[in-house]
């Protein structure tokens, strides 16, 4: 299969015919491999990842960015498409500068998994896949257990008449697993799951005792109690401080948010928003991390940018044209879903940083409150600072011990309240960053990981 | 345009290249995407046409005592890339594994369902309806104090889609979708209070300019109240639901376990068991005007029709595609859904087909207005926005943050309230509680709200976490 870098001099040609009417021009060019092999108990399927390429150009009109895409890569297709853009430059009249610096990075990257499951191949994939479902279907009352191994490899190769030339293949792995336990017509589940950029080195190792204490734990989530309704201390385990990072504070640190006057954070930027061990960063470079990047989609080498550092508020996350219009610099934080998308200023790895308290001292600091555990999901609110966070289950916290096991539920607050009553951060060697995907908005998923420690504050929760 | 009127022959022009003595199917897609994005009420960006010309293969081979399904999608369509498709297809086919011995994949000659599903403006002239109403979404804002659009887009897709298979069948449908996403912001006054913002996202068959204005009125409303708004007093209580709420929690669940793919996995409900209160009627209707799961055909090219999931509470006959249809040697309902979720949902041709719901309709009933819905709670909260119910198909359960609603109080509708929780089980085992098992009285007039067309909701009780 011809790859994107084997297109790059019809592609490098179709710049340079822009370049002759448009002050600035750009190009993205993308295109995969990669496999998904998901299991139950009643079927096994394997998926290769689709063969869809295509390249997006975008162009400064002089008043207005304008872009066209297209899925074709052939010669005949991209010359339609710079045609268009062409044509749309003719019409155009405004004479404004270029918003913003221009990459020049150079470089090719590409990830070196040191255990490919690609170099594993389809029949050792289904065999390990068959060993957990062996594995979880053994504990009584499990019925039923959904298991996913995958790997993609994403090409991507972005050139602009800046003279930048990023060319990067990230391969990403993610395995989880979910067995379903039922009684009396309930159906209840808890899951497992890891991934990163790399191979299955980012996934711990797979084994009947981890597997049967994830059946044994769905399994549990069926004698589970009601959690607590309305506000209480919550202790957010590091999957769900990933969340909170990401979806409750760093959604309001995308710079467009501030030059478009919705973001709750920009008038605060500079100012203390949590306690002296509070620390959260977005970092493209993390090994690794699931949201790890080489370059992003404007040509910015992948960066760490500190969101909040010892409590202060002290940064946000730009693109060229934020950072032109703010004072100051890209961030490496452009990304496109695909070609078929936009690009905006998203997070890639973002994280709380450990802190100095072990977890054994958070929950003695709690008289009554509630561990949040598993997370599912989470939704900002860039504006408002309100925080939803919903999780799978949860411990109750009682006189500073651990009790009842608890069901779903979700965590709702003001961002600022929360983040100015954190009592304690976790302090630990290191942390996992977890995989996830985010949309800008309500569309444009891309990958994003997100990371932390546990987290003691105090939030509205309730069952969901 | 009305449905067949296609000349897109994508699928057969592939099948044409694919030889393989085992069963199976293409589906062709060429799609143009348009797009305005906006910064306040300037425009920020356009973008397209963002063309894509794609297909998705699938072959079913024997294998073992079930049946191997393969599935490769691509975007070359020249001989060569076809060929590695289908070497892919196959590949996969070898290790899948599917309780069935055979499928049964609709053939040729059956009409599809006449149903709207095309904007013929937009289809004519994309790029200037796309346009005009972006115009007809900004004028409103125009003159107005304190409100103001910020983050927003309209993103309209013309899709061409074609079917092919084994059994002979060629079908073509167009059918155009537009995504509509604004946030509007109230701001400023002499109270200093913080501002507000409402967040609305919509999807939809058409772009209806005139429907526009008094919806603007609504959501800068809301924004304002968010400004105002306190904390849900906490506790279980009667809670309303209006369609666009709803819309983010039924179809997620009841489109997952009233279909063969939770039959297979266990976690379907019993035919004939009661799972809801007796005024609690569900249709899948695929046939269902503008509906954005609508269409003459399913993505496997079965016509789709009508099927009553939950009849006055009662749980009726399951949703199934092609291949789940062959696993209980039953045909398929029309209901082969490829999925509309991750990075490339806007490419169907890109997915393998799955059962699952195409336009849910819950049956009007007599408890009136949203007004008298509330006159009838008492006291309780109607829910405007949640942040995202973000439902759990298995367990059914669902939840999340109160963007807006409203107290109700002595049977009124109150001060806004915001923040806070509420969820609950959409859907457990019978005679447990759950929003559909507790729901007390539907309202008499329904609303398309996304794939799902309902009147507003009395549900009693639900939690709700609060101050």
């Amino acid at each position: 299969m011809t790859t994107i870098a084997d297109r790059e001099g019809e592609l490098a040609q179709a710049l340079r015919r822009l370049e002759r009417g448009a002050k600035f021009a750009e190009l993205l060019a993308e295109g995969g491999t990669g496999q998904e092999v998901r299991l139950d108990t009643k079927s096994t399927t394997l998926t290769p990842s689709p063969r869809l390429r295509g390249v997006v150009f975008r162009v400064w009109t002089g008043t207005r960015w304008a872009e066209q895409a297209t899925s074709e890569l052939e010669k005949p297709q991209i010359d339609a498409t710079v045609s268009r853009l062409e044509a749309e430059l003719g019409r155009a009249s405004g004479t404004a500068p270029v918003p913003g610096k221009s990459a020049n990075t150079k470089g090719s990257w590409a990830t070196s998994p040191k255990r490919s499951l690609r170099e594993l191949g389809s029949e050792q994939t289904i065999a390990l896949a068959k060993d957990v479902r062996g594995w979880a279907t053994a504990v009584p009352g499990i019925i039923e257990v959904q298991i996913r191994f995958a790997w993609e490899e994403s090409e991507r190769l972005y050139l602009n008449t800046a003279g930048a030339r990023c060319h990067q293949k990230v391969e990403r792995t993610h395995v989880s697993i979910a067995p379903i336990a039922m009684e009396h017509g309930r159906a209840m589940y808890d899951y497992w799951h890891y991934g990163g950029v790399g191979g299955l080195e980012q996934v711990p190792a797979l084994s009947e005792p981890t597997i049967r204490e994830v059946a044994e734990a769905s399994r549990s989530m069926l004698q589970a109690k009601a959690p607590p309704t309305g506000e209480t201390d919550v202790l957010l385990d590091p999957g769900v401080t990933g969340t909170f990072a990401h979806e409750s504070f760093g959604h309001g640190t995308e710079a467009d948010q501030f030059v478009r006057d919705r973001s709750y954070l920009k008038p605060i930027l500079g100012q203390v928003v949590g306690p002296e061990f509070l620390s959260i960063y977005d970092d493209g470079t993390v090994p690794g991390g699931w949201g790890s990047i080489f370059c992003d989609d404007e040509g910015h080498r992948g960066h760490k940018t500190p969101l909040i550092e010892r409590g202060k508020f002290v940064g946000a996350l730009h693109d060229r044209e934020t950072a032109a219009v703010l004072g100051a610099k890209a961030t490496a934080n452009t990304r496109r879903s695909n070609f078929m998308s936009r690009a905006f200023v998203r997070m890639t790895n973002t994280y709380v940083q450990p802190g100095d308290r072990s977890f054994d001292e958070l929950v003695q600091d709690v008289k009554r409150g509630v561990i949040l555990e598993h997370w599912t999901s989470g939704i900002e609110d860039p504006l408002g600072g309100q925080m939803q966070l919903k999780v799978k289950k949860g411990h109750l916290i009682e006189n500073g011990k651990v009790t009842d096991l608890v069901g779903s539920m979700a965590l709702s607050g003001k961002v600022l309240d929360f983040l100015k009553g954190i009592r304690g951060v976790e302090r630990a060697k290191g942390i996992m960053i977890e995989p996830g995907f985010c949309g800008k908005g309500h569309s444009d998923y891309l990958p994003v990981g997100s990371g932390g420690v546990h987290l003691l504050s105090r939030a509205i929760v309730g069952p969901a | 345009m009305t449905a067949n009127a296609s000349s897109s022959g994508l699928a057969q022009r592939i099948a044409d290249l694919v030889k393989v003595d085992a069963p199976w199917e293409v589906v062709g897609e060429r799609s143009s995407r348009f797009e305005v994005h906006l910064n306040g009420t300037s425009v920020e960006l356009e973008r397209g046409p963002i063309t894509v010309e794609g297909y998705g293969l699938r072959i079913f081979r024997p294998h073992g005592e079930g049946l191997g399904t393969g599935f490769q999608a691509s975007t070359n369509l020249h001989a060569e890339g076809v060929r590695a498709a289908a070497d892919d297809a196959e590949a996969a086919a070898r290790y899948a594994e599917f309780p069935a011995r055979s499928v049964s994949l609709p053939s040729a000659g059956r009409p599809g369902a006449e149903v709207p599903v095309v904007d013929p403006k937009l289809w004519a002239d994309p790029a200037t309806a796309v346009r005009s109403f972006v115009e007809a979404l900004l004028a409103p804002f125009r003159g107005r104090k304190g409100v103001v659009p910020t983050f927003g887009s309209v993103k309209a897709t013309l899709s061409d889609l074609s079917i092919a298979n084994s059994e002979g069948l060629h079908v073509a449908f167009p059918s155009t979708s537009v995504e509509v996403e604004l946030g509007v912001k109230a701001f400023g006054g002499a109270e200093g209070a913080p501002p507000g913002e409402f967040w609305v996202n919509q999807l939809v068959r058409k772009l209806d300019a005139e429907r526009v204005a008094p919806a603007v009125d609504d959501w800068c409303r809301y924004a304002e109240d968010v400004r105002h708004a306190v904390n849900p007093p906490n506790g279980d209580q009667a809670v309303v639901l209006p369609p666009e709420v709803l819309a983010g929690i039924l179809p997620p669940v009841l489109g997952y376990r009233f279909t063969g793919a939770a039959r297979l996995r266990k976690v379907a409900p019993s035919d004939g068991t009661t799972v809801a209160a007796s005024s609690v009627t569900v249709r899948d209707e695929g046939d269902f005007a503008w509906g954005p799961g609508s269409g003459p055909y399913d993505d496997e090219g079965t016509p789709q029709g009508k099927r009553t999931l939950i009849d006055r509470g009662v749980v009726g006959p399951l949703l199934y595609d092609a291949l789940y249809g062959s696993a209980f040697s039953t045909k398929s309902t029309g209901n082969g859904v490829r999925t509309t979720v991750g990075p490339t949902a806007d490419l169907r041709f890109a997915h393998r087909p799955a059962p699952g719901a195409t336009t849910l309709v819950v049956a009007p009933g007599e408890g009136g207005t949203l007004e008298e819905l509330a006159e009838s709670a008492a006291e309780g909260i109607l829910v405007t926005q949640l942040g995202w119910a973000n439902p759990d198909p298995i367990s059914g359960t669902f939840g999340g943050e109160i963007r807006i609603g409203y107290r109700i109080h002595r049977g009124k509708l109150a001060e806004p309230v915001r923040g806070g929780t509420v969820g609950g089980v959409v859907l457990t085992a019978p005679g447990a509680p759950s929003l559909l098992a507790s729901t007390e009285a539907i309202g008499s007039r329904p609303e398309l709200a996304d794939r799902l067309s309902s009147p507003p909701m009395l549900v009693r009780p639900l939690s709700v976490a609060g101050a």
